[in-house]
């Protein structure tokens, strides 16, 4: 099935989920090893890569919020306390937050640097604020420190998800798995 | 007597002759003037200019432009690709080296007419310590006291050592620079 229903994940969402995550799991070290390099054709090859990958986990997230709006979303199991149900919600509005952030971030980064970028070499990245170096230092701060947040929800996220499959058994982790229907 | 007289007309049209072909000098208004160098990076253009350079062009007449001269200077340490960080890197050895070479040239004594309005100046660039043959089109368009020339052209970056070592490398920093000219000048007499 395509859509989701009340008690599972449709195909088009597990797309979404796993294939985010590949890109999302791509994307550390990516930025981890472009800021580190020194000044070289490899930096900026990193740094390019890190960019259009940013650029496309930001396009993918708006289509996935859209399909979100238009599908049902499985219930959580029915026997979840009360703060694991607000900790759910919580780190899924997280995680939505920060795949618009930190890519929102990133480009402000790139536009006060006024650094040129065609995304994967193709799309023309306008600029969205004008060249200041104080505002590109003080948001690629603010770049990183979403990315510390970030690897705490996932840590937290993946943590949750291997809880419900091991300690309480239940179809959490299962239904989303992309070969599978619980 | 008719025959002397056209005889002597005709000398003096010919002795006038030269003085046409010899054009005005022509000096640059930095004011109304910009030199701009169009590199890529990762096949974005990364547009830069260099604030400071100088254009005299002599003996010039749009119509007769064989005997003129056309002399540029060009500050290479003006250079500002409006990003500090990249300011910074381009004054370097691998790049500009504004210490070793803090000053670009050309020199053209061949200049021939293309077309209505457009002209073809063959030279010599000294960039970096490089002298290189290129040739500058460029687009005469006069104007009351004064008149612009206007072009574009393509250097190889490579050929004057401009990105060394690992930055030779063209699939980063591209290997073709586009350099576009706008200047104003005024008759210099």
């Amino acid at each position: 099935m395509l859509r989701n229903d009340s008690d599972s994940w449709g195909a088009a969402a597990k797309l979404f989920h796993w294939l985010m995550a590949g890109l999302i799991f791509a994307q550390i070290p990516l930025g981890i090893m472009a800021v580190s390099w020194r000044l070289s054709p490899t930096k900026i090859e990193l740094f390019f890569w890190h960019k259009s990958t940013g650029m496309l986990i930001l396009a993918l997230l708006a289509l996935r919020l859209l399909w979100r709006l238009a599908n049902p979303t499985p219930a959580l199991p029915a026997d979840m306390p009360a703060w694991e149900r607000a900790g759910a919600r919580l780190s899924h509005f997280l995680l939505y937050v920060l795949m618009i952030a930190l890519p929102v971030t990133g480009w402000i980064v790139n536009s006060a640097s006024n650094i040129p970028f065609r995304i994967f070499f193709l799309i023309p990245l306008p600029a969205i604020v004008a060249p200041d170096k104080a505002a590109a230092d003080f948001f690629a701060l603010v770049h990183r420190g979403l990315f510390v947040v970030l690897a705490l929800v996932l840590v937290a996220h993946i943590g949750a998800a291997l809880r419900h499959h091991f300690v309480k058994r239940n179809t959490v982790l299962i239904r989303m798995l992309p070969w599978r229907t619980p | 007597m008719r025959k002397i007289a056209a005889l002597l007309g005709l000398c003096s049209l010919l002795a006038l002759a030269p003085r046409f072909a010899t054009g005005a000098d022509w000096k640059m208004d930095p004011a109304g003037s910009k030199l701009e160098f169009i590199a890529t990076f990762e096949k974005a253009p990364a547009p830069g200019v260099f604030k400071e350079f100088d254009t005299s062009l002599r003996r010039f007449d749009p119509e007769r432009p064989a005997g003129a001269s056309l002399d540029v200077l060009v500050k290479v340490t003006s250079a500002d690709m409006s990003n500090a960080d990249v300011n910074k890197e381009i004054r370097g050895k691998d790049w500009f080296d504004y210490a070793g070479f803090p000053q670009a040239e050309f020199h053209s004594t061949d200049l021939r007419r293309t077309g209505t309005s457009r002209y073809l100046a063959r030279g010599t660039l000294s960039l970096k310590g490089a002298k290189q043959p290129v040739d500058v089109p460029f687009a005469w368009t006069p104007s009351p006291g004064g008149a612009a020339m206007e072009g574009e052209l393509v250097l190889k970056r490579g050929a004057f050592g401009i990105g060394l070592g690992e930055w030779a490398a063209s699939d980063v920093i591209g290997a073709d620079v586009r350099v576009k000219f706008k200047v104003k000048l005024r008759r210099a007499d």
